[in-house]
């Protein structure tokens, strides 16, 4: 019999991934990685240097020092707002992963960041209120108005079986047609023709502020995502609390029949939910922005969704995901002024890496089949020399 | 004014309808389909950049493009969903994240791809493509009767079209062997194996139908609503008729009922607002009208909504 030889790529395709202890971070990073090279070769299909892209978008975001910064910026600067940007991202990630683990899909993320921003910008954005105050009682209004929303949904689904799916995009429509409504009858800024500037005491991030000779956009919100990851992370790892959510996620009848009580459960996972997403309308209408565009929903709700199942529906993947992502968002601009590249180039690599991400699943596949291939192989050669 | 009603609400409820029909073919089959505002977006992209191609050598009256459009936006929504297909059923990839990539992937491609093109092929700056509002069909005596004479005015080709493919797919779905087939597959994978029928094959076509059925609905909303393809297709749709789609139980007649719905409480709220003589901000305020009905309607109707009992999982042969 002839001696049958080993694939050298599958071999080292099976190193490097094959640690089954690691895959839940190699295979996501491998994704990652095939993404960027596939962007790459497309960027340089049109022409362009892909490293010099790819540095672009780093350094869009303070994460890699530009070449020369105007009068009173630094890298610092661009980190910041980096930051800033992050900030609503990291909420509304978090608010699709709590009601994936209670096995609800809230997709109605973006409409609970309108109706909580919106509320928060007329009660407290609008009032003149100090900032010791206000900034508090913004998050306050975010918090309760999105965990009411999202309590409603969980509500309906408990109490009347609508599917949260449909409940969620009825009342995104819903929301997003009041809000618009009430915008341009009452609060319109008529050369903007969007709602009117919030005061900026009650503006979640500091805007211009001077440190040094420097001006940074200081995100206050980002203290509290991460905070609150690390909570949320602790609430379903440790708490019969976050147990008993999960529970209700992976079977609903088995929960019931262990004694769990479902509906307050699932209600509750939405008010929490709700809330996280309040959280990312307040730092993304009263932080990143100031005002409201009427008749549009954000698309970091949906984003979101992406986002929180590329970190695995985990708090602390997640704020890497969300990390990720939003240099792509973040950092587009900077590339498309510097390399000459449309900015949608980001957004399709963003698309690629989600895509390459949800084949987690299959990269396993084939790491393990390869894995049995090889040793399949040199068993075979084994049995070969011992004859 | 009740004719106008009629008119809008067709014209709109319609390309719901189509698009919810790809949608419970695919969910029928066992694949969650929340792709489908990506895919109507991505077929209309394809047909719209066909047509307007065709519209620079055969001129603006040829009526050739608007039919040529809506043919290759249904084989561009097909293609695209085979993407949908691939991840769902070959890589077992989780099908809800599936179908909001596919979207997301949708959106950035065709925005780029419109802008690349444009640049490239006409020399312009522009992230859209001119299309202009369809012709539209009278039919002579039918029109004439009073209210339901509406239903046969100023219909737009593609209505017709719909209807067509509409019939069809509920004769394919319900009276032929392949559509029982497809329904089991979404109910009972294993015993459809079990019968010597390929699971994996029967739910990647009706993947496939629902991008082609998708393309159709995004075509039509080019043609009619916006007069151009530009980013602005994206706007819910899909979404939309994915909520109507589950409002109809997952079958074909209710879900009609749930777009028409849609459709006419949309037109009415419209007309509503022009025959008050209120301000324009006004009608904002009328448009949560189908919403809120839907919501209404809901609390009644949703205690038998139940999906197909193999929705969403992934068929594992070896799984029982």
């Amino acid at each position: 019999m002839k001696k049958r030889k080993v694939n050298p790529l599958s071999r080292v395709f099976v190193k490097l991934l094959g640690n089954e202890k690691y895959q839940v971070i190699t295979i996501p990073v491998f994704a990652i990685l095939l993404s960027l090279v596939v962007g790459a070769a497309v960027i340089a299909a049109l022409g362009k240097d892909p490293v010099s892209a790819y540095l672009n978008l780093l350094q869009g975001c303070g994460i890699w020092p530009k070449q020369k910064y105007a009068g009173g910026k630094s890298m610092l600067t661009d980190f910041f707002s980096f930051m800033n940007y992050w900030t609503p991202m990291i909420f509304a990630s978090l608010a699709v992963a709590v009601a994936l683990k209670a096995g609800l899909f809230n997709i109605g993320v973006s409409g609970q960041m309108l109706a909580a921003g919106f509320v928060s910008t007329i009660l407290v954005g609008y009032s003149s209120l100090a900032a010791p105050i206000a900034k508090p009682l913004v998050i306050v209004v975010a918090i309760i108005v999105g965990g009411l929303v999202g309590a409603f949904i969980g509500w309906l689904k408990y109490k009347f079986n609508i599917n949260e799916v449909v409940s969620s995009i009825m009342i995104n429509y819903i929301i997003q047609y009041v809000v618009a409504f009430l915008i341009n009858t009452k609060y319109v800024d008529p050369v903007s023709r969007q709602s009117t500037n919030v005061s900026d005491a009650s503006r979640l991030t500091l805007m211009s502020t001077e440190i040094g000779g420097f001006k940074y956009d200081i995100p206050l919100g980002i203290v509290l995502a991460i905070i609150v990851a690390f909570v949320i992370k602790f609430v379903f790892d440790k708490t019969t609390f976050g147990y008993e959510i999960k529970t209700v996620g992976l079977n609903r009848k088995a929960a019931q029949y262990a004694g769990i009580n479902v509906g307050r459960n699932m209600v509750t996972a939405m008010l929490i939910s709700g809330a996280l997403s309040g959280l990312a309308g307040a730092t993304y209408y009263l932080g990143y922005f100031c005002s409201i565009q009427p008749k549009v929903l954000s698309s970091t709700g949906f984003d979101a969704i992406a986002v929180s199942l590329l970190g695995n529906s985990n708090p602390l993947g997640i704020l890497l995901s969300s990390f990720l992502i939003s240099i792509m968002g973040k950092g587009k601009t900077y590339m498309s002024s510097s390399a000459g590249l449309d900015a949608e180039i980001a957004s399709v690599i963003t698309g690629l890496i989600l895509l390459f991400s949800a084949c987690g699943a299959f990269i396993q596949y084939l790491v393990k089949r390869s894995k049995e291939n090889i040793a399949e192989i040199e068993k075979a050669n084994k049995a070969e020399v011992d004859k | 004014m009740v004719d106008k009603i009629i008119i809008d609400g067709l014209s709109f409820g319609l390309p719901l309808f189509v698009m919810a029909i790809g949608g419970i073919y695919s969910e029928r089959s066992g694949i969650t389909n929340l792709a489908l505002e990506g895919l109507q977006g991505a077929g209309a992209f394809v047909g719209a950049l066909v047509a307007f191609f065709m519209m620079q050598s055969l001129g603006a009256n040829s009526q050739i493009p608007y039919y040529a459009a809506m043919l290759f936006a249904m084989l561009g929504g097909m293609l695209y969903a085979m993407l949908h297909g691939l991840l769902c059923v070959k890589f077992k990839a989780d099908q809800v994240i599936s179908g909001v990539v596919i979207n997301i992937l949708a959106m950035a491609l065709t925005e780029f791809l419109t802008k690349v093109v444009n640049r490239v092929a006409f020399g312009k700056p522009s992230n859209k493509f001119e299309l202009g509002v369809s012709k539209r069909w009278t039919v002579p005596g039918l029109s004439e009767i009073p209210v339901i004479g509406a239903f046969f005015k100023d219909i737009y080709p593609f209505e017709v079209i719909i209807i067509v493919v509409a019939v069809v797919a509920w004769y394919v779905l319900y009276r032929t062997k392949f559509g029982l087939h497809l329904r089991a597959c979404g109910d009972n994978p294993h015993a459809v194996d079990a019968a010597g029928i390929d699971v994996a094959k029967i739910r990647f076509i009706a993947v496939m139908v629902s991008g082609a059925l998708s393309g159709l609905a995004g075509m039509s909303f080019a043609y009619s609503i916006s007069a151009n393809y530009s980013s602005g297709i994206y706007v819910g749709y899909g979404y939309l008729s994915i909520a109507a789609l589950i409002f109809g139980n997952w079958k074909i007649v209710p879900t009609l009922a749930a777009c028409m719905l849609f459709g006419f409480a949309n037109s009415a709220g419209h007309q509503l607002v022009q025959a008050a003589g209120l301000p324009s901000s006004y009608s904002d305020l009328i448009m949560i009208l189908p919403y809120v009905l839907t919501m209404l309607l809901l609390v009644f109707f949703s205690k038998h909504n139940d999906a197909p009992k193999a929705l969403g999982e992934i068929y594992d042969k070896g799984k029982r």
